[in-house]
């Protein structure tokens, strides 16, 4: 245990020396991750708040408007909002009667109150509004509404038939491009980290080559250096978690009230930061690992 | 070429005694083709006191480099305290190498830690965690006769005085055997016998020394056993001997 905790000592007190002993490598070094840090960090926040505001406008879009004839019975009415809610497709029907469709069109600003002074009566159909599970089942059950005899023939549904597509196309499309961006940034950063350590352990080499030649096992060697590695990502990610949140909350200051306003989303922040934070202790890490490799088979 | 190996009638008398180093066979060719050794067969025994002497590019310091594992030997067995070097696997390597004290040419000081500091270095990595750890450097710097130099940094002493220091840090573990490749090779003669007076005494203590040297007068001087490596073959191995053979030019 003596032996242990002295070895222990040993590692974490040489990794801090040489922390400090070779500050400029070891700046440019965490200078070096913790600027990719931060463009992994903002790949990964704006992949997932574009994705946020996408699946937002899809849960909009995924809305089924069915018009109901008028005279048709509540008892009809009932039956055919049994059988929707009752397919697997949907996920939710609520009924609108006349009198609720004019007071929505009337809180929409629609000056409906005319037309019903014109005609005599409340034009607005009755509708079920049905919220379908995904934007593809839109046009399947557009078919069935469309086949049943108590929907308004005249206009049947309302949906946005346009939109929906290119949604799900941008989602796609954004969750593949972020994905395989950070993915090579975390790819370039562990070769870069990885030559980074191995000029700092190219400088070392005396050091090493006594450690070995004194009977150091290669594990008593590696230790300082990994330590240093990992020392290092944690301060390269303390750096780029200060620029990404502090560009996040500007980005959500500068939005807010506009029609595209970037919303803050505090757990998703919490958990980026802890991920950076590991992030930048592993790639340290294997990169001081692989660094040191070379010079202990020599 | 028949080699007269040096007899230690003494020892090799003692069935019990084994040699604390042994080559059978031993070759050496690096993937350049270059061959450094060939065929070398010796046997080293505790409390010898042994030069390796020849030419620059002979094989000495390979040999040296065979011993501790550094390299591998491509043909032949080695053996060190009983135990065969060339077939040790690499976990068991730090075990082998305590047994040695090594000292270079260029010191291999570390620049950015003290006499003390570089001294201690080599107890801290073999032996974390030992007591009085202080008093074994201290005591360790005054056999070497540095122990007022302890707070100095490598820069601030004279090349015979690092040379010192190295061996210090080679002997605060107490090897069985002290390994000194061209120990004297950056030094002035007056300093270079300071060091292998220093050597003779570590020798004297019961620790096998065996200096790799081109240091003709020092051999002399000190007649002590001498093995001559020529083209990577051992062509002589003398008690008592001299650097030259008597009406040698050259090696």
């Amino acid at each position: 245990m003596r032996r242990f905790l002295a070895a222990l000592w040993f590692a974490v007190s040489s990794s801090l020396q040489n922390f400090r002993r070779n500050l400029g490598v070891s700046i440019a070094g965490v200078c070096t991750m913790g600027l990719i840090l931060v463009l992994v960090g903002t790949t990964v926040l704006a992949t997932h708040l574009l994705t946020n505001v996408l699946h937002d406008q899809e849960s909009r879009a995924s809305k089924l408007k069915i018009y109901i004839q008028d005279g048709v019975s509540l008892a009809n009415i009932a039956n055919f909002q049994h059988q929707l809610q009752g397919d697997s497709r949907v996920l939710a029907v609520s009924f609108e009667n006349k009198d609720q469709a004019y007071a929505e069109a009337q809180s929409k600003g629609t000056d409906i109150a005319t037309a019903v002074n014109a005609l005599g009566s409340n034009p607005l159909p009755a509708s079920l509004n049905v919220d379908v599970k995904q934007l593809r089942y839109l046009v399947q059950l557009d078919q069935v509404a469309r086949a049943d005899p108590i929907v308004d023939p005249t206009q049947p549904t309302d949906y946005n038939s346009d939109v929906t597509p290119k949604i799900q196309t941008a989602i796609t499309g954004i969750e593949i491009v972020g994905g395989v961006l950070s993915g090579m940034l975390l790819v370039i950063s562990l070769v870069i980290i990885m030559n980074t350590i191995r000029t700092a352990v190219y400088a070392r080499r005396t050091e090493i080559e006594i450690m070995k030649l004194v009977g150091a096992t290669d594990w008593f060697v590696r230790w300082p250096f990994i330590l240093e590695g990992v020392l290092g990502g944690v301060f390269a990610a303390v750096l780029s978690s200060a620029i990404v949140a502090l560009a996040y909350k500007v980005a959500v200051g500068a939005t807010t009230g506009d029609l595209f306003a970037i919303p803050f989303d505090g757990p998703f922040t919490a958990v980026l930061i802890a991920a950076l934070f590991a992030g930048g202790s592993v790639v340290g890490a294997i990169g001081s690992y692989l660094g040191v490799r070379r010079f202990l088979a020599a | 070429m028949t080699v007269a190996l040096a007899h230690r009638p003494a020892l090799a008398s003692d069935p019990a005694l084994r040699p604390v180093i042994s080559f059978h066979g031993v070759g050496k060719t690096y993937p350049s083709g270059t061959i450094a050794l060939r065929d070398v067969d010796l046997a080293i025994y505790q409390r010898d006191f042994v030069f390796l002497v020849g030419a620059s590019g002979a094989g000495k310091s390979t040999l040296v480099r065979l011993l501790i594992r550094d390299e591998q030997a491509s043909s032949g067995r080695i053996f060190v305290d009983g135990q065969e070097v060339t077939r040790m696997t690499r976990r068991k390597l730090p075990k082998l190498r305590r047994k040695f004290g090594i000292v270079f040419q260029d010191y291999k000081l570390l620049p950015t830690l003290t006499v003390g500091q570089n001294v201690q270095f080599s107890l801290q990595v073999t032996r974390p965690g030992q007591r009085h750890m202080r008093e074994k450097v201290e005591e360790t710097l005054w056999i070497v006769g540095l122990e007022d130099k302890i707070g100095k940094f490598p820069d601030e002493l004279s090349g015979g005085e690092q040379q010192r220091v190295a061996i210090a840090r080679a002997l605060v573990t107490r090897p069985r055997i002290f390994l000194a490749d061209e120990p004297t090779g950056n030094l002035d003669p007056d300093t270079s016998w300071g060091i292998v007076q220093l050597l003779l005494q570590i020798n004297h203590r019961g620790t096998t020394v065996l200096m790799a040297t081109h240091n003709r007068e020092v051999v002399d001087l000190v007649r002590r056993r001498v093995i001559a490596i020529d083209g990577g073959r051992v062509i002589r191995d003398e008690q008592e001997g001299q650097y030259l053979r008597e009406g040698e030019a050259t090696i």
